[in-house]
């Protein structure tokens, strides 16, 4: 990126769990921040807050002076295919216009390991989408794996919900590219900080993947030693929280989350730009946690 | 300095406009020239002063002569304005034959070539696509723009433009049939139900004045109102201007260099006399086949096969359960109305293609023969009313294609013998291929509320989709004589570029047109940019 001007960083969804992970580092490094949230306040602490709803129009002057912009703001509320649609990408899409219309040099997506191609996720599907208009328009993509460490959010704090029920279910052959927070940030750094960062899709996970049974007993309480699982079908299950769904019977799992869990990427792409940035990703471990 | 181009098609056109732009350049086109004939070019000329209503039902007669039934070919050759000069025999056929079905009328000899008769999409080609080329798709960028720039254009930002951005300033399409548009609004219901399977749909990209459009229904027998693109326009405008110097009424014999300066040697169709024609610069586009037997013949590659990769065409019938109110094409447009696109891979780089088409009258001719009896006529307008044509493409590296072989002319001032001959390369994969695609659809059917009509799925013959090329294909330092640098040019020559189809390395199921002339115009610009140091 040019270097004439002080970089300030943009990043949207800064409420979420990685957002405002991303914004209080950026910070920690003394870079000049400004968080895009739906509903803003004026000003919180000596941070600058603008509003973006990514359902709404955009206005290429919220973006005003951001040379470099993280996008990570999804809105998983929205359960209807088409609704989630048009709220996440064509708005997603609109963001990432009116970004490059109004001068930002860089745009990072914030993707997922759940987009690949051939998924059937409704969520990967989408994400896949924003990507496609991310690379059409020379810019970065980021597919976090699953994100675990101190303060899980996420996909990972569910799974630990899950792992502290007395018998804990288990995916015969499902497993995850797992990602350490703390690895996330640094990478996260390394892609806003660089000079040159090549338009490519960049996998943040540890490859090999982890299988979910183990992920499950490591976040299991006390390390899992005498926890139980119980190989579970997925078919079966996915098409009763599909019924649950249809039913809006509230539900700790969606259904199209299982299908991400059960049907996982099979590899971590863009590994020679990870490397030759520097990244790195630690095998998955939470006892230090 | 001084440029001779031969040809007046697309790929010429795109020449001429990169090079139209420096005045210090003179500029001669060679050509066969074919054109119209008067007495339906008059009629045209009418209708395109009034409206439709206003339009004399024997003119309207004339220019709406719908494409002829083949017996060899599932899909009938068009009609433009009444007449076949697009595919007409003026000189530039003598010499070629074909081997089983394949296709004879393969260069063109009209004024604008082909262009008079294509179905005007105008899509870039994937990023990924560029893979297999010796430059990315950025060292294209600016003339693509400066193309879309130029000619005119129709499109929509929609879910295609994941791999094909738009790059140009575009006139909204005009209103869309009964049909295209409800499989349409189907896919902006069901959108990530129809995604799951692989399958995107967008709205067709046309080079046509959208905004100008009175949704006559003539496109596929040509705009009387002349709003569809061809290459003949362009020229219009440069001779008018007295940019270009055109000189129809020429077959291309052969070409080469003498003392570091290149000519062609061309046979007047009139006198039937051989007349050499030098310049500082050439630049050859006669079409992919014209090219490849005016190249080879002038370096005397008697007797060997040269391959030609070919996006293969295939047709697949969509039939919805509600048909159209009137089985008409009054009150739309009838070019290719929207786009399935099915991605084989994550960057797009194995694609696969289908243009949707309403109704039209060139399907009525087009129904089985049985379909066509007079007792049937009900159950064929049932029929028609729930059709929607799709016509698909294949990337080359799924394709047979074809061979080309060259035999010695029979006699000086002739052109080579030119056979072409179905080839082996790549057919393991394409009805694998199209078996998949054909899966995809069906699981799509409940979405888009289109079924495919599977056991009417066809593969047209190899060159019958006119999507063809590579017979000299790029490379970033060619190795051998049936390569040609980035600049087209093949050895030994230095100052002969190849600018059509004959240079691509791969022909991706993308349309194909757009891509031809950005390449032609790179070529160009690069050529000048480079003879000013």
């Amino acid at each position: 990126m040019a270097k004439d001007r002080e970089p300030l960083v943009g990043v949207t969804g800064s409420n979420g769990y990685l957002g405002s992970a991303l914004v209080a580092a950026l910070r920690a490094e003394d870079l000049d921040v400004v968080e895009y949230r739906r509903v803003a306040p004026d000003v919180i602490g000596n941070a600058e807050v603008r509003q973006l709803d990514l359902g709404g129009p955009m206005d290429a002057r919220a973006f005003e002076g951001v040379s470099c912009l993280v996008h990570a703001a999804w809105d998983l509320r929205e359960t209807d295919p088409r609704r989630a649609w048009e709220r996440n990408v064509e708005g997603s899409k609109r963001l990432l216009e009116s970004a490059l219309d109004a001068g930002v040099e860089r745009v990072i997506f914030v993707s997922s390991m759940s987009a690949y191609f051939g998924t059937k996720q409704d969520y990967g599907l989408m994400k896949l989408s924003v990507e496609r208009a991310v690379l059409e328009s020379n810019q970065v993509v980021v597919r976090p794996g699953l994100v675990y460490g101190a303060q899980s959010g996420g996909m990972a704090s569910t799974l630990a919900k899950l792992a502290r029920l007395p018998v804990i279910p288990v995916f015969s052959g499902a497993h995850q590219f797992t990602l350490h927070v703390d690895d996330f940030l640094a990478a996260m750094m390394t892609l806003v900080q660089s000079d040159e960062v090549p338009s490519s899709v960049i996998g943040l996970a540890h490859e090999p993947a982890t299988s979910f049974k183990e992920i499950m007993l490591a976040l299991a309480p006390g390390d899992g030693g005498g926890a139980k699982t119980i190989a579970v079908p997925w078919h079966p299950l996915l098409g009763l929280l599909r019924v649950a769904e249809r039913l809006r019977f509230p539900l700790p799992v969606r259904s199209d989350s299982l299908l991400g869990l059960v049907r996982p990427a099979s590899g971590v792409p863009g590994r020679d730009v990870a490397h030759h940035l520097g990244l790195s990703f630690r095998p998955f471990s939470v006892a230090a946690e | 300095m001084r440029v001779l181009i031969v040809g007046a098609g697309p790929a010429a056109a795109a020449v001429a406009i990169a090079l139209s732009k420096s005045s210090d350049i003179e500029v001669q086109v060679i050509d066969v020239g074919g054109r119209l004939e008067d007495e339906n070019d008059a009629a045209r000329l009418r209708m395109s002063k009034s409206g439709p209503s206003d339009w004399a039902n024997g003119d309207l007669r004339t220019v709406s002569q719908t494409a002829v039934a083949s017996k060899r070919h599932r899909l009938p050759e068009k009609r433009v304005f009444g007449s076949d000069f697009p595919f007409r025999d003026f000189g530039q056929l003598e010499g070629v034959s074909v081997e089983g079905d394949l296709n004879s009328h393969v260069v063109s000899g009209a004024y604008g070539g082909f262009s008079n008769t294509w179905g005007a999409q105008t899509m870039v080609f994937s990023e990924a696509t560029f893979d297999d080329w010796p430059f990315p798709r950025s060292a294209l960028e600016q003339d693509y723009r400066a193309i879309l720039n130029t000619i005119p254009y129709s499109a929509e930002e929609d879910d295609l433009a994941e791999y094909f951005p738009l790059w140009g300033p575009a006139d909204a399409l005009p209103p869309l049939g009964e049909g295209p548009d409800r499989i349409l609004r189907a896919y902006e219901r069901n959108r990530v139900r129809v995604r799951r399977n692989g399958v995107l749909v967008g709205k067709a990209r046309l080079a046509m004045r959208g905004a100008e459009c009175v949704s006559c229904g003539l496109c596929m027998t040509g705009c009387p109102y002349s709003l569809v693109y061809s290459a003949s326009h362009t020229f219009d405008d440069l001779v008018r201007s007295g940019r270009v110097d055109y000189v129809g009424g020429y077959v291309a014999q052969t070409l080469g260099e003498q003392e570091g300066r290149p000519f062609v040697a061309a046979r007047s169709l009139n006198s039937g006399r051989v007349e050499t024609f030098h310049a500082d610069k050439v630049f050859v586009a006669c079409g992919a086949l014209g090219t490849t037997r005016l190249v080879a013949q002038s370096l005397g590659m008697w007797s060997r096969r040269i391959h030609m990769s070919e996006s293969q065409q295939f047709l697949v019938p969509l039939l919805s359960l509600r048909g159209m109110k009137d089985l008409t094409q009054d009150g739309s447009f009838t070019l290719n109305q929207f786009n399935i696109v099915l991605p084989f891979d994550e960057a797009g780089h194995d694609l696969v293609q289908i243009h949707g088409y309403p109704y039209s009258k060139a399907m009525d001719d087009a129904l089985p023969s049985l379909l066509q009896h007079q007792a049937l006529k009900g159950v064929a307008s049932a029929l028609l009313k729930r059709l929607t044509v799709g016509l698909g493409y294949l990337p080359s590296w799924w394709s047979p294609g074809f061979d080309v072989l060259l035999t010695r002319p029979e006699s000086e001032g002739a052109l080579a013998g030119m056979t072409l001959t179905p080839s082996a390369a790549g057919e393991e994969l394409t009805v694998p291929m199209l078996r998949a695609v054909v899966k995809r659809l069906v699981m799509s059917a409940p979405y888009l509320g289109v079924v495919p009509a599977v056991p009417q799925v066809t593969l047209s013959a190899p060159t019958k989709s006119y999507h063809f090329g590579g017979s000299f294909p790029h490379a970033r330092e060619p190795k051998e004589d049936l390569e040609s640098d980035i600049l087209g040019r093949v050895r030994p020559w230095r100052d002969i570029h190849l600018v059509d189809a004959s240079v691509f390395p791969t022909v991706p199921a993308t349309t194909f047109t757009l891509s031809i002339m950005a390449n032609a115009h790179r070529i160009a610009r690069c050529v000048i940019e480079e003879s000013r140091g």
